[in-house]
């Protein structure tokens, strides 16, 4: 059932347009900011000489400012009046390759909660390793790049990496059904067992000891400059990069959105809910599980795939079991059962990341200005102590405050930040009659 | 055959503190219904706590015992803190605390402690092997092995003989039964916990004197995983035989596949046992079997 507010009087009349991507212009047309923000404003700017054409765009504005006020044509909704003023404000600006790299990462993490999500969110399938399926993927991807005797029309038309990306897909989704078979039997706190196991056996065995040995160069795999190539670009700068990150980030997230819309998402939706009474209407609980198991694999997969143009050397250590762990928390943190979770919780923990860092960082150099100030004595010893550990131990502490995150998001907010951003915008949707 | 049998001595005398760890486990569980992945951490804990008092000077056996105290405290405090608010809701939720509580454990020890290895100075057990005929074994496994076998003993009796044992039992068994008969379910929940910090630090201890302490003996924490799926989660004698077997396996493992897959095959062996056994026997040994309705 959908949960959009309609107006007053306004009611669905068939399942599709209850089912539907965009039920209002006002959806619509958030949706397609959104987009405009993720691709045009964020990576790219006009070059000097060409910001006449967002001047264009300005105009087309007015132009249909005033049609709006003075024919007012019913097709023509006050939203798309705004549009334009929007498109040309995005094409002058952008971000600075700081902000690109963060949301990088942030769309990193999304697509691999994304799977997590599915699973764990959709189908009720607890993983705590989703890490090695990311791995794979990665590891596919970049044995194929480096190692595969491509035709030469393919390296030179830049498809050989698009290529891998999708096989490696296939391929992690193989294998993380292989994990999911025991699924069909267990479940809980089981289940959990096995799938922490495919991180162990995958990650620091099969990846550690013997397909990063491939090619004598010890742990890492450096990936020479140029290998990464989509089409005619190597993918060689930050905001290529993101570039990547947005359309693969949209690509997944309409994947999965699109899924859970279908007889296979009703299906996983009703096992998580109660998987006997699943079987009982008929529904295959063990092949649904396993469809579940082979799409987050296949989710994993492509992330890992991605991570390969964001790192110049892929080593078994960018997967740990800290990461499967991060990639449940940050579902739990966004919300368990929502697409926005796994992106509004991946934001959270990676702005929570970045901004202690800038806190810590002002922090020892003000100390090292005002520690000759200081009496010496206890406080002060104990000030030199902690002040350069605070940042030589970054890292602990960010395992710290993720930890106490979660739990303080489990025990004080359970239904994540997605419930949280869906209460602010009925207030707005409902305002001002909010009750 | 030589090697065999060293290598099935050694692996019963590790198993024994594996069995240990694995004891608290299940007692939280039986007692709490919480899954707990944080086990890893309390033991680092453990072995680093008493680590720092034996190199203050405590001779070993009072640190330990001092350790007990500090992982009473700890585990209580922790139950108070962080689970007490959770009774009662969804699997997934409990056990993710857990998790955030292992990250929160595991930070705070790389922080207080650090990452090197740290060795108990001067050694706790000579380095001497005993000589049982050809066997030949190392001081530390077999006193680790009696020791924990010491508390292993105590540990069940308590649980037999005590009123305290007792009321945990009960909550075990029936927590609205427990209830009505004057249990305080909140002083069991806390109970479970300090006897799981205090089993676990000591496991730590023990393990800590074998190869020395760092942040990968919670990794061995982890190993406590398999030993009590293999039991079945909520029986105590499945612990101690999980935690044996586990440690048989791993030697066994070390032993004879190391030469065909070299590398960690070791802590990965456990696992994979582990994976296997739960398609044919999904609740464990004596792990109570689940009955579903819809």
């Amino acid at each position: 059932m959908s949960s959009v507010w309609l107006p007053c009087g306004d009611y669905h009349q068939n399942y599709s347009q209850d089912q539907g991507w965009w039920q209002t212009t006002l959806i619509q047309f958030k949706m397609l900011t959104l987009l405009a923000v993720a691709f045009i404003g964020c990576p790219w700017a006009l070059p000097q000489d060409w910001h006449w054409v967002a001047w264009v765009f300005a105009a087309l504005g007015v132009v249909l400012g005033l049609v709006k006020i003075i024919a007012d044509p019913p097709r023509l909704k006050g939203e798309w009046v705004l549009f334009p003023f929007i498109l040309a404000v995005l094409l002058l600006y952008r971000l600075p390759d700081y902000y690109l790299s963060v949301l990088v990462m942030i769309g990193y993490y999304s697509m691999g909660a994304l799977g997590v999500q599915l699973l764990i969110g959709y189908t009720g399938l607890i993983t705590l390793g989703h890490a090695a399926f990311i791995a794979v993927g990665a590891y596919v991807s970049a044995l194929m790049v480096l190692y595969f005797h491509w035709p030469r029309f393919i390296i030179d038309a830049g498809l050989a990496y698009p290529i891998s990306i999708i096989v490696a897909g296939v391929i992690a989704g193989f294998w993380s059904i292989l994990f999911g078979l025991p699924s069909a039997k267990v479940k809980g706190f089981y289940l959990i067992l096995t799938t922490m196991a495919a991180q162990f056996i995958t990650v620091d065995f099969i990846l550690t000891q013997y397909v990063a040995q491939i090619g004598g160069r010890g742990q890492a795999f450096s990936l020479p400059p140029g290998t990464i190539k989509v089409g005619p670009w190597v993918i060689d700068s930050d905001v290529k990069v993101y570039v990547m990150m947005a359309g693969i980030l949209t690509l997944m997230v309409a994947f999965v959105a699109n899924l859970l819309r279908s007889r296979v998402g009703r299906a996983w939706v009703a096992i998580r809910d109660n998987d006997i009474a699943a079987e009982t209407m008929g529904i295959n609980i063990v092949t649904y599980k396993l469809m579940a198991f082979f799409v987050a694999g296949f989710l994993g997969g492509v992330t890992g795939a991605f991570w390969l143009s964001n790192t110049a050397a892929l080593s078994p250590e960018h997967f740990p079991w800290f990461l499967s762990l991060w990639l449940v928390g940050i579902i739990l943190i966004g919300g368990v059962g929502s697409i926005h979770g796994a992106i509004l919780g991946s934001l959270f923990m990676v702005l929570i990341t970045e901004s202690l860092q800038w806190g810590v960082l002002p922090l020892t150099d003000y100390y090292d200005e005002i520690a000759n100030t200081l009496d010496p004595g206890r406080f002060k010893l104990m000030l030199d102590w902690l002040v350069p550990k605070l940042l030589m131990d970054f890292a602990y502490i960010k395992e710290m405050v993720f930890g106490l995150a979660i739990c303080a998001f489990l025990i004080f907010e359970p239904n994540g930040l997605s419930y949280r951003w869906w209460q602010t915008k009925n207030y707005f949707n409902l305002w001002p009659f909010s009750y | 055959m030589e090697t065999f049998v060293v290598a099935m001595i050694t692996g019963i005398l590790v198993g024994g503190i594996y069995a240990l760890v694995a004891l608290g486990w299940v007692i939280i569980y039986k007692c709490s219904g919480v899954l707990n992945l944080a086990m890893g951490e309390l033991t680092i804990i453990g072995a680093y706590v008493t680590l720092t008092f034996y190199t203050a000077g405590v001779p070993f056996i009072p640190a330990v015992l001092l350790t007990l105290v500090v992982g009473a405290f700890l585990g209580y405090l922790t139950e108070r803190i962080f689970l007490d608010k959770l009774i009662g809701e969804p699997i997934l939720a409990v056990i993710m605390v857990t998790v955030g509580l292992s990250f929160f454990l595991k930070g705070l020890v790389e922080f207080i402690w650090g990452t090197d290895t740290r060795v108990f100075t001067p050694p706790v057990f000579s380095i001497e092997p005993i000589t049982l005929g050809f066997l030949k074994i190392s001081p530390v496994y077999l006193w680790s092995f009696i020791l924990s076998l010491v508390l292993l003993v105590v540990l069940v009796s308590f649980f037999k003989f005590t009123s305290w044992g007792l009321s945990m039992q009960a909550t075990a068994d029936d927590e609205t039964a427990a209830l009505s008969l004057g249990v305080s379910a909140r002083f069991v929940y806390a109970a479970s916990w300090a006897i799981a910090f205090m089993s676990a630090g000591v496991g730590g201890a023990l393990l800590g004197n074998i190869n020395g302490i760092n942040i990968s003996v919670g990794h061995l924490g982890l190993l406590v995983l398999p030993a009590v799926v293999l039991g079945g989660l909520n029986s105590i004698p499945g612990a101690i035989v999980g935690g044996i077997t586990i440690g048989v396996l791993q030697n066994l493992a070390g032993t004879y596949l190391d030469v065909y897959f070299p590398g960690g095959v070791k802590e990965i062996v456990p696992f994979v046992f582990m994976t296997v056994f739960l398609l044919f026997k999904p609740y464990g040994l004596w792990g109570w079997e689940r009955i579903e309705r819809v």
